[in-house]
């Protein structure tokens, strides 16, 4: 329950970086030295880590990110044709229905350069930035399967090499994966590991001429795995550590089918993306040349956590192409559809879908393109955190956004007669994939208050040493704490600090669970706000509906988190996690619904 | 009050001479009246008298004896009584005690005479009767005795009637029918409550009882949240199948037939009984197994007592004690275990004063059980062939000493049959469990359950 604190930091927390100029100006020459070493690390601080320590980063979202004009002109000349290809040449319902993508609509995709979007163009991609990547997501997004068999291809699938792998590996590989010709895959998930490390079992033993390893395992659930060409495979090996003991680490190697001993397992028949091929791919004695190991022998974890990480802001612009599409399709049903003698978008109930879906679209679009945005400025800035939000509030919107799509058309919106069914079952994989949306949850509060706690418990180190400044510092906080603050949430320990109770945050998931929630708001709210004023400014057109759209987003979430927080304190009438665990404790433990039936007796 | 008393005295004592006719004409209708009987049928009519003039506290406290030996006792210092009726029901007793013959006998009493002279010591006698005749826990036969009453004539008429006792021995017996069905279990249902307001009326002490019950029943009939079923299996394979999952309660453990029970013939003519071995294992406790140091002893230990209602069942654990604590190993946090957040916050937080929280007193480490088994027979062999079927799925078994620290307990599956033994045996485990050195928690916990449950 101490964990509160750490939310609770985050407002106390305030004043961190005030203190720092403070000193600056107060002390020393050498402290003006960290100072500026802390400016030139600013740009590894991206917006949502510092949103825990409660500082309002705002040079990181505002203004809202641009894109030159050139650029925007040569992204509108990519998006045309794909565009129209989609509209055109792209037959989702019979793809659905073959559970297949024809190969004339795969040939006519990497025509357009689409499995090679960010691959630099002098191995052959289009070498598009991430902004433009996103946009191009939005069309993309039109049909599940072939989102999903692009984004398993290049958003995971060639990304290892692009990210980690060398310059002879992005000579020899990226051209041939950028024109389409070699589809790529992202080989992780085993049958007894998601997200653990610790359980995979595929192992890679160096040959006895140290010069091929041999790959043995199977890997399940992967993403275009009956047709890949080449695949970025995860898998034990065994380390000699700087101890000189040896260790099973994760390596990951570039692997392509002609190695041999690669075997693809039948398709799974999926509820969604029937189109995509989802397959177990197993290997047996698979060699592969020691110059194949991505980044170095060991690191495959950093690999793939980085892989998994930069993936995921694509979500959000392919989430709100989703809806912008089924919005209009909606519109115009709910503009002809007669009942009792009037409109079906004259009634209130209606029109209150049709407000969900723009602001949710309006939200996921703002958040896609700023994170994109920040991701594409100069520096290595990790947006990982960033990312995680536009995944997990995109996903949801999409879900509540399609079904209430679906909802408006009623009896109509079940039939295989229209797409809505559809739509609604690719979307659900939104929330499971690339990491679930309670994975995601868990790092996106614990990475933020790993970030903050490191910054606080070194505070507290300065104060124990004895300075002044700091220990000045700390009493001017509590000052303005007990005339700003209202409510003790009872977060933090004395003078604010981060409480040791800390170390056991981890296990408490429903608290977790509330922070992460909270921070995406306030993401989502300084996107909102970002893009608005932006488009005020510039005079875009209709802005004054992006205001408006703003303004009630931004309520919506202020109160929602106002409940979150409520809901944090230890004792309030709100908090009923107690309760929800011990719910779950006696079903769980009985494994089954545990009342009686209301039509049963005792006597 | 005692004007209340007189009246009744008076018309008991109208009654007198009309049921000392009856009795003898019963006696006659049923078996050669002897003149002993003659006897004993005046003697019941003074002791009724008696007691109608003593307290109601009388009835109610005088227990009702179950023990069918220490009864017959009874009978012949005080409760003369009840001669006549309890003959009747020995009599036909002589055949077979089942449900049919306490059947017939109740429905000769009714068919007897209209007045039901004699009714109340006909029903204790009956209730006395049941457990003999197996019908303790049959509500229709609890009915079937309620209706022995002469319905109407107890209902009071008036409000001095209402507010007196009216017909205290009635009401008593009353009384005393839905407690002996109270104390077995029986939930009344609607017929008795027809019968009991048809008898008494609406506000009398019975309908009050059966209200009671009603009221408290149903809240009590769910508490147990380990419900032990009312008929337990007769085979023993079932039994120790259904006491392990109990033991267990863990809805992963896999319950294994080590060897079902049989007889075989050797060569030399001998017969030979293999008893049965049934085991229990969960996935976790092989997972803790396999993690064991094999340089470390398990134990085989046993007996210990499980009671399932009436019967008590032995069983056997497979444990090794707990690790000491320089053998711990804490396993490392591992910063490339999870892909997608950090397990662990590796935080550089700094201890406080007082914040030292490794000293725990109410956690008392116990050493691990890694399996269960139960056997007619626990004797070294026997329990040794459960260990080598533990091996099959178990393969560090093989290379683990295995130390037998069994108590000479006893041997044999207890039945139901003779309570007094089972008892005797409870006694026995008991002592031997207080000399354990640590008491196995589960078995102590079953214990006091399987006795605290009413029956």
């Amino acid at each position: 329950m101490n964990i509160n604190r750490l939310i609770a930091l985050s407002k106390s927390v305030k004043c961190g970086k005030t203190l720092l100029t403070s000193n600056v100006r107060d002390v020393a020459k050498e402290v003006t030295v960290t100072h500026r070493a802390f400016r030139t690390h600013a740009r590894n601080l991206a917006y949502a880590k510092d949103l825990f320590l409660g500082k309002m980063n705002k040079a990181e979202c505002f203004p809202y990110p641009e894109i030159g004009k050139e650029e925007l002109e040569e992204i509108n000349s990519f998006v045309a044709p794909v565009e129209k290809f989609f509209t055109e040449e792209v037959d989702s319902k019979r793809i659905d229905h073959e559970a297949k993508i024809p190969p004339e609509t795969l040939n006519g995709l990497k025509e357009l350069g689409l499995f090679g979007i960010q691959v630099p163009e002098e191995y052959g991609g289009l070498g598009l930035s991430n902004t433009m990547y996103a946009r191009l997501g939005e069309i993309i997004s039109l049909d599940g399967s072939i989102a999903v068999t692009l984004a398993a291809h290049q958003a995971i699938g060639l990304k290892g090499i692009l990210i980690a792998g060398s310059e002879e590996q992005k000579a020899k590989y990226l051209p041939k994966l950028a024109s389409g010709e070699h589809v790529a895959a992202f080989c992780l998930t085993e049958p007894g590991s998601g997200s653990d490390a610790a359980s995979i079992q595929t192992k890679a033993t160096l040959s006895e001429d140290r010069k091929t390893y041999l790959l043995n395992g199977s890997k399940i659930w992967i993403s275009n795995g009956g047709f890949a060409d080449l695949m970025t495979v995860f898998a034990r090996t065994e380390v000699v550590g700087e101890d000189g003991v040896k260790k099973d680490k994760i390596s990951a190697f570039i692997v392509e089918r002609a190695f041999g001993g690669i075997t693809s397992g039948k398709p799974e028949d999926k509820l969604g993306i029937r189109g995509s091929n989802t397959c177990e791919v197993s290997f047996d004695n698979c060699p592969v040349p020691v110059e194949n190991v991505i980044g170095e022998v060991g690191g495959g974890f950093k690999v793939a956590m980085n892989i998994l990480n930069s993936g995921r802001f694509s979500m959000g612009s392919a989430g709100s192409g989703m809806i912008k599409k089924l919005i209009e399709m909606t519109a115009e049903y709910a503009g002809s559809r007669k009942q009792f003698g009037k409109n079906l978008s004259e009634f209130g109930m209606i029109q209150e879908k049709f407000a969900v879906m723009a602001q949710n679209a309006f939200v996921m679009e703002s958040m896609a393109y700023l994170t994109a945005g920040m991701m594409d400025r100069p520096g290595v800035p990790d947006c990982s955190l960033e990312a995680a939000m536009v995944k997990v509030f995109s996903s949801e919107g999409g879900w509540i956004c399609v079904s209430e799509a679906l909802q408006v058309l009623g009896g109509l919106g079940y039939t295989k007669n229209y797409p809505y069914e559809r739509y609604l079952r690719d979307c659900r994989i939104l929330l499971i994939f690339e990491g679930t949306n309670e994975i995601l949850r868990m790092y996106i509060a614990l990475t933020g208050m790993q970030y903050a706690g490191k910054i606080l418990t070194g505070k507290i180190k300065e104060m124990k040493k004895g300075n002044v400044g700091m220990a000045l510092e700390m009493l001017g906080r509590k000052l303005g704490d007990a005339l700003g603050r209202k409510v003790d949430l009872g977060l933090t320990g004395r003078d604010g600090v981060v409480h040791p109770a800390l170390a056991t945050i981890v296990e408490e998931q429903l608290i977790l669970k509330r922070v992460a929630d909270v921070l995406i708001n306030l993401y989502a709210m300084t996107a909102v706000l970002s893009r608005s004023s932006r488009s005020i400014s510039i005079g875009l057109r209709n802005h004054d509906h992006e205001v408006l759209l703003a303004n009630t987003f931004c309520t919506d979430a202020f109160f929602k988190n106002n409940y979150w927080i409520t809901q944090l304190q230890r004792n309030s009438p709100e908090n009923q996690d107690e309760n929800i665990k011990k719910i779950a404790r006696e079903v769980l433990e009985k494994r089954a619904y545990i009342c009686s039936h209301p039509l049963d007796r005792t006597f | 009050m005692n004007c209340a008393r007189c009246l009744l005295r008076l018309q008991s004592l109208g009654f007198l001479a009309p049921s000392v006719r009856a009795s003898v004409q019963n006696a006659a209708l049923l078996k050669p009246a002897t003149a002993l009987s003659l006897i004993t049928v005046h003697n019941t009519c003074g002791q009724a008298l008696r007691r109608f003039h003593g307290s109601p506290g009388c009835y109610k406290s005088q227990p009702v004896p179950t023990n069918p030996g220490e009864e017959h006792e009874d009978r012949i210092k005080k409760d003369k009584s009840l001669i006549t009726h309890d003959d009747l029901f020995e009599r036909v007793a002589r055949e077979a005690k089942t449900k049919a013959t306490f059947n017939r006998v109740v429905d000769v009493f009714r068919k007897r005479d209209i007045r039901r002279r004699g009714h109340v010591e006909f029903i204790y006698a009956a209730l006395k009767k049941m457990p003999e005749f197996g019908v303790e826990r049959d509500l229709t036969v609890y009915n079937k005795l309620l209706d022995v009453f002469p319905k109407e004539v107890f209902v009071p008429r008036n409000f001095i009637q209402r507010m007196f006792n009216h017909y205290p021995r009635q009401q008593e017996c009353g009384v005393q029918l839905l407690e002996q069905m109270e104390n077995y279990g029986i939930m009344p249902n609607v017929e008795s409550k027809v019968l009991i307001v048809q008898i008494f009326g609406d506000k009398s002490h019975p309908m009050r009882k059966y209200q009671r019950i009603m009221y408290w029943f149903p809240k009590f009939k769910h508490a147990n949240p380990f419900p032990v079923p009312l008929q337990l299996p007769e085979d023993p394979v079932d039994l120790a199948r259904l006491s392990l999952n109990r033991i267990a309660n863990d809805l992963d453990a896999k319950v294994t037939v080590y060897q079902m029970p049989c007889t075989d013939i050797s060569e030399s003519g001998e017969e030979i009984t293999f008893p049965h071995v049934v085991g229990i294992q969960s996935p976790d406790q092989m997972e803790l197994l396999a993690k064991h140091n094999p340089n470390r002893p398990v134990f085989v230990e046993g007996p210990f007592p499980l009671w399932l209602r009436k019967i008590c069942v032995y069983y056997y654990i497979l444990r090794a004690d707990p690790l000491p604590p320089e053998e711990k190993v804490e396993e490392p946090y591992d910063p490339e275990r999870c892909f997608d957040y950090p397990l662990q916050l590796d935080l550089d937080l700094d201890r406080d004063m007082g914040d030292d929280d490794s000293f725990d007193v109410e956690d008392v480490d116990e050493g691990p059980v890694f399996a269960m088994c139960m056997t007619s027979q626990g004797d070294q062999a026997t329990l040794n062939q459960w260990i080598s079927g533990l091996q099959e799925t178990n393969p560090i078994l093989g290379r683990v000493p295995t130390l037998f620290r069994l108590e000479a307990g006893p041997r044999e599956l207890q039945g139901v049959a003779d309570p007094d033994h089972v008892y005797r045996e409870e006694g026995e485990e008991e002592t031997e469990t207080q000399t354990e050195v640590e008491p196995d928690i589960v078995v102590e916990e079953e214990h006091q359950r399987s006795q605290g449950v009413k029956q």
